[in-house]
């Protein structure tokens, strides 16, 4: 009865309100999307956060940005000139200009005092911003000033006047303009940052902030929503083409957006691979999904651990032996089906998301040649690293080799992933199932083991205590360096053992750092450097030390906007604007988007060959 | 009176600064990676100087104490990782309205469902309606909510197209959290008040009436279900506070911005000031609940005595 | 001779009261029950029987125990782990809809999900059992302490007073949080909350037979606070426990449920029915794949709605009231 009545309740009040009020996208142009994660702050210069500087991204202005195809283009910088030295750069800034408010309302001129007066609230300790690293070593004396605070007229960014703004950096660095788009280098309203302090970019409202880019935050409601309203004001509006974008939380967002999105209520939608092959086939879907545009920012790669800590029972010591062993490591680098383990995020196009080398193609090139081609790195990249043959020859080597060193077969391997990550956890069940498979159980034995869902890093990584790991890195700054950031020794990051540890390998490391701290040195000569960093990265893949596996999944998504049209670049937060696409009112054909994708290629090989 | 409501209250206090301690002490057992969200890519002096900025390098006791006499002046201090260098005390105030404005409807659902069941149930003993009744409340008491919870929302959404996302302006989206949310309580009240109802079926008073001719629909509203809700009296503060709790599950279901899912969210986020304030809170209304809850009990049935320890 | 004529006679012979005379009557005579066929014990599993709705729950509850322990042994099981290829393309299995080969299916990485249900049925059978015997063995030995030691019981009060008011869930999150997830993890954290209830029911129990007339009447007879304890007290306190058990169990396993849905429970390696119906729930809003959440959830139901009943059976067919 009461079931009943209950259900009688239900179907009288949806049917009063419910199903009349399915709402049209009344203005012409406003973008639904849910989100599941809420963001701790607004304030874009201290979160590193890439969810966090999102809105950051599409509010405020840098001084240049990129364009669809990954060029440098002016913004709030007009033009910019580099000394002959290489130590100062200058700016000129665009005039008119305005800092807005939530509602659009003028407030004040964006001027080159806002650019310091920036930096200096990302070099101020106690507001602790975590991107003031990056400014370290490179802007002249920003580390000084970071420790010992004082006088920050000695830091090397200085206004000129309203318009005129100058950089001056510790030692040359000709990538300097990829720093530009990361949100230690975006301006604030000096004034506001005096008023407000460490609550400058709070997260409980709109008013926190003053906008400058190409939307302001019109609504902000934590765990409820957030709205982005264009701003009329900014210099660019013209190529702002979607008027209004409305994000709703939603902790269940990857489960519940795909249903929303088809029936309407929302633009976009994410489809996770495990239901990828289901809406693949079903007669309404499968023309609606579509694939994102592929991602250059991320690295994965498998690391070994080469000073084991982990319990006992999985023999540590065993593993130290093994480990050291050139052709163990070969044996597993080579039996490692990654096309196979990379079904798992991306069952359509597996192989188009391996990586033979840790930078990614595309990262970076000199005069036309991509980095990757290097002399060095050319055969790397060209091959797939998994050889049946040569995984069975590696392993008879390694079997007689590890024998007389005294090493115990099945050689036992930890593999860990993060508890709640169940792509992770099925490639790992996957590439455990598939090795062993191949070089036999009695070689090796795999044990695949979570670790916690949250501080997976200080507890697994740092402590140890695993015997093979997947690991990323994302390129901070347009240099090959950025990627050597886990194997140099002088890193905090480091995953290698350092130099001086008492281990039998360490010849072959030794030769691995001696090779990266030449590629350092030659900071004047692009080509120089490259080649030579192009060798260390050879080298250290040759010896199997790393084993390079993909770049970041592209995502399958239902979306109603063209991805091709939106900023492009390997670093920094362009990615995340907004500017630049059109919102069309039906989610995008595959068809279409595969157009595109051929469109977007082809003019963007067409500009390389102009640069060249 | 006034003797025994001062002893509890103290014992309260004692129970609540405990509480606290013990807490206090779990989240130090945390690893220090939660406290800085790109733990990856920090130096170890940042991370040191971090800590000291937290104060989190001193003594524990003297950590403590801080935190309590802050916490005396009414001070939570700022959020950290949650919302970054907000007060406590402001995110608290936002969401504690959202939660009890769904706990109170919920309640007011619940009791509104459960006392007319339990009357049916009660006065048809071993017919159908009873049966029914007891069928509906052992799936709801012995079925995970995980489970009954996920059905009714694929049922409301899917087939009678209810609104899935909380929308504060648009009551239809707070249908399917407030049923989901009230099935437990009616289940609770229901089972109870229809035993007590039974119980008091037993008494004398009621084969008096009985004997004297007055209808048994009249003894049962105007005479058995005054004596049954007695002791269901008890519960009711209780209930009222534990509207601030919220519901964890449901609130992060329907995606309600309550305080439900804020206790899995700031620990998930070691936002050790934002866990503290929220066990706390928790452990307030527990207290208080529980205290009031007695205390009304002796206000209205006198017979029972206040210093009893624990009923059965 | 039953303890108590016994226990008549050494107590008139120590009191040497020489006037009390034996009335020469046999118990046996005088009894109006049948001492061996009416003990507590058959009497309740009497009771329990004539109720054949609780008895076909326990034996569709044995069955499925039996059979989630006899499972892997069949013939033709596969691995709850192994993933399984196509023979044609080589690829993965996945979101194979039940057929022949894959009776409940395929998960999205091509695990067989009736093997891998059975397996979870297997692994949140053995945490409800577990964690309720543990907490059943700790709540008594302290709520036995609790309830017959007088010293103790304010001590005891604070602490329950204590444990109670900090949020089980709390405790339940931050353990699980701490340390690695696993089977051992998730046992702690579900045992570190229910022992203290299940001490104060059992506390409670014990103030009600404590001053009852047969227990000060041993005791006066110096009967050993032990033997007080295993003769006077278990018998009436067994049935309250196993009943107690009984009913923890389903809560156990929506526990389990509820903290995988935190996503602090156990290891995708290790199915549990948590981790299933977790998987499950992913693919709730995709008609067609519903399989994956209805089978997990099917069997929770079956069990704990089976648990829950007998509970409540077994809890009537306990109390002497019902007796007869």
């Amino acid at each position: 009865m009461v079931l009943l009545v209950l259900c009688f309740s239900l179907l009288l009040s949806s049917g009063c309100f419910g199903t009349s009020k399915i709402r049209d996208n009344e203005v012409d142009s406003t973008y639904r999307l849910l989100y599941s994660s809420e963001v701790s702050t607004l304030n874009y210069l201290i979160t590193s956060s890439s969810h966090e500087i999102r809105i950051g991204a599409n509010v405020i202005d840098t001084l240049v940005e990129y364009d669809s195809f990954g060029n440098v283009i002016p913004s709030l910088a007009t033009s910019w000139k580099t000394s002959e030295d290489g130590l100062s750069i200058t700016f000129e800034l665009r005039e008119g200009e305005y800092w807005v408010n939530e509602k659009g309302e003028k407030i004040a001129e964006v001027t080159a005092k806002d650019f310091v007066s920036a930096m200096q609230y990302v070099l101020t300790k106690e507001y602790e911003s975590e991107t003031a690293k990056l400014l370290f070593g490179l802007i002249k004396n920003a580390k000084d000033y970071y420790e010992s605070q004082g006088d920050f007229e000695r830091v090397g960014v200085k206004a000129y006047g309203n318009y005129t703004l100058v950089y001056t950096l510790e030692q040359p660095c000709p990538y300097f303009l990829s720093y530009l788009t990361y949100g230690c280098f975006m301006p604030a309203y000096g004034p506001l940052l005096e008023e407000r302090k460490g609550q400058f970019g709070a997260a409980t409202g709109t008013d926190t902030l003053y906008y400058n880019g190409a939307y302001v935050l019109s609504v902000f409601k934590p765990q409820e929503k957030r709205t982005f309203q264009k701003n009329e004001s900014n210099w660019d509006a013209d190529r702002v083409y979607i008027e209004k974008i409305e994000e709703t939380y939603n902790s269940e967002a990857t489960t519940l957006a795909p249903a929303l999105a088809l029936r309407g209520e929302i633009d976009y939608a994410a489809i996770h691979s495990d239901l990828l092959d289901t809406f693949m086939k079903q007669e309404n879907t499968k023309d609606l999904v579509t694939r994102g545009r592929k991602k250059t920012d991320y690295s994965y790669f498998y690391i070994f651990n080469f000073k084991p800590k982990f319990d006992k029972r999985y023999e540590p010591e065993n593993w130290n032996k093994a480990v050291q062993n050139e052709n163990f490591r070969l044996a597993i680098m080579s039996a490692m089906d990654r096309v196979k383990a990379l079904r798992v995020v991306e069952p359509n196009h597996p192989e188009e998301l391996l990586l033979n080398t840790i930078t990614p193609p595309n990262f970076v090139s000199f005069e036309g040649k991509d980095y990757t081609e290097f002399q060095a790195l050319n055969n790397i990249s060209k091959r797939d690293s998994f050889k049946k043959d040569m995984a069975v020859i590696y392993k008879e080597k390694a079997m007689s080799e590890l024998k007389e060193s005294g090493c115990t077969f099945p050689v036992k391997i930890l593999l860990r992933y993060r508890a709640n990550s169940t792509d992770w956890a099925n490639e790992c069940i996957v590439l455990a199932q598939q090795i062993e498979g191949l070089l036999g159980k009695d070689f090796i034995k795999f044990v695949v083991e979570a670790g916690p869902s949250q501080n997976f890093t200080s507890q697994v990584r740092e402590r140890g205590d695993y015997a093979m790991l997947k690991a990323n890195w994302g390129a901070d700054y347009a240099d090959p360096q950025t990627f050597t950031e886990v194997f140099d020794q002088h890193s905090a990051t480091n995953y290698l053992p350092l130099r001086g540890e008492k281990l039998t390998i360490m010849p072959v490391i030794d030769i691995y750092y001696d090779l990266l701290s030449e590629a350092k040195e030659s900071v004047l000569d692009i080509k120089e450097r490259y080649i030579a960093y192009a060798n260390a990265e050879a080298y250290l893949i040759k010896h199997a030390l790393v084993i390079p596996f993909s770049m970041s999944p592209v995502s399958y998504q239902m979306t109603k906007l063209n991805t091709y049209e939106s900023s492009y670049a390997s670093f920094g937060v362009s990615t995340s604007r907004y500017k630049g696409m059109k919102y069309y009112k039906v989610i995008l054909n595959n068809r279409i988007m595969e157009i595109n994708k051929a469109v977007w290629e082809k003019e963007k090989k067409t500009k390389e060959r102009l640069v060249r | 009176m006034g003797k025994y409501m001062l002893r509890r209250l103290v014992r309260s206090m004692i129970t609540l600064f405990l509480v606290v301690f013990i807490v206090f002490s779990l989240l130090r057992l945390m690893p220090i990676e939660g406290y800085f969200p790109n733990y990856e890519k920090l130096t170890v002096e940042q991370i040191e100087a971090g800590l000291k900025n937290m104060g989190l390098l001193d003594p524990l006791p003297i950590q403590f104490f801080r935190y309590v006499k802050d916490m005396l002046h009414g001070d939570l201090g700022y959020s950290r990782t949650y919302m970054a260098n907000v007060l406590v005390t402001d995110i608290l105030k936002q969401k504690i309205p959202i939660s009890m404005k769904f706990g109170l409807s919920t309640l007011f659902l619940a009791l509104l469902i459960s006392i007319p069941l339990s009357l049916a149930m009660a006065s048809h003993k071993g017919k159908l309606i009873d049966r029914i009744g007891t069928l509906f409340l052992v799936i709801l008491q012995a079925v995970p909510y995980a489970v009954y919870l996920l059905l009714i929302q694929a049922i409301g959404t899917e087939k009678l197209h209810i609104k899935m996302l909380y929308h504060a302006n648009d009551v239809t989206t707070w249908i399917l959290p407030i049923v989901s949310m009230s099935l437990g309580n009616i289940a609770f009240y229901t089972t109870w008040l229809r035993r007590y109802l039974i119980e008091e079926e037993k008494k004398d008073y009621v084969i008096l009436a009985k004997v004297k001719g007055v209808s048994s629909k009249r003894i049962l509203k105007k005479h058995m279900l005054k004596n049954a809700i007695v002791p269901m009296i008890q519960y009711l503060p209780n209930s009222i506070f534990n509207t601030i709790i919220g519901s964890i599950y449901v609130e992060s279901l329907y995606s309600i911005p309550g305080m439900g899912g804020l206790l899995v969210q700031v620990i998930q986020r070691q936002d050790n000031s934002m866990v503290q304030a929220v066990v706390v809170l928790f452990a307030i209304t527990g207290i208080l609940g529980v205290l009031l809850g007695d205390i009304l009990l002796c206000l209205i049935d006198p017979r029972v005595k206040l210093n009893s320890k624990g009923g059965v | 001779m039953t303890w108590r004529e016994q226990n008549t006679k050494e107590w008139a012979n120590i009191n040497e009261l020489s006037s009390f005379q034996f009335a020469n009557r046999k118990i046996e005579d005088n009894k109006i029950r049948d001492a061996k066929a009416d003990t507590y014990w058959m009497a309740t599993i009497k009771t329990f029987a004539k109720n054949r709705f609780a008895m076909f729950l326990v034996c569709v509850l044995l069955l499925l125990i039996l059979f989630t322990i006899i499972q892997p042994y069949l013939p033709s099981q596969k691995d709850p782990n192994l993933i399984y290829n196509s023979r044609k393309t080589g690829q993965q299995i996945r979101n194979q809809t039940p057929t022949k080969d894959f009776w409940f299916g395929t998960n999205s990485i091509g695990q067989d999900l009736w093997s891998r249900t059975w397996s979870g049925a297997r692994t949140s059978l053995f945490l409800g059992i577990a964690v309720s015997v543990i907490e059943a063995i700790i709540g008594t030995t302290v709520g036995l302490l609790w309830g017959y030691v007088r010293k103790l019981d304010a001590f005891f009060t604070e602490i329950y007073n204590l444990l109670d008011n900090i949020p089980s869930t709390i405790v339940l999150i931050l353990i699980s949080y701490i340390l690695r997830p696993g089977v051992t993890t998730l046992l702690l954290a579900l045992c570190a909350t229910g022992w203290i209830q299940m001490a104060r029911f059992i506390r409670n129990q014990m103030l009600l037979i404590r001053d009852k007339e047969f227990n000060i009447a041993s005791k006066m007879l110096g009967t050993s606070t032990l033997r007080i304890l295993r003769k006077n007290f278990m018998p009436y306190l067994i049935s309250i426990i196993l009943m107690r058990v009984s009913l923890s169990i389903p809560s156990v396993i929506g526990s389990e449920v509820f903290i995988t849905y935190l996503g602090l429970g156990l290891p995708l390696n290790i199915p549990s029915l948590g981790n299933l119906i977790q998987a499950g729930r992913a693919k709730l809003m995709m008609p067609g794949l519903r399989y994956q959440l209805l089978f997990p959830t099917l069997i929770v139901s079956i069990i704990t709605i089976s648990f829950y009943l007998i509970g409540n059976a077994f809890a009537d067919a306990a109390d002497p009231k019902n007796h007869r």
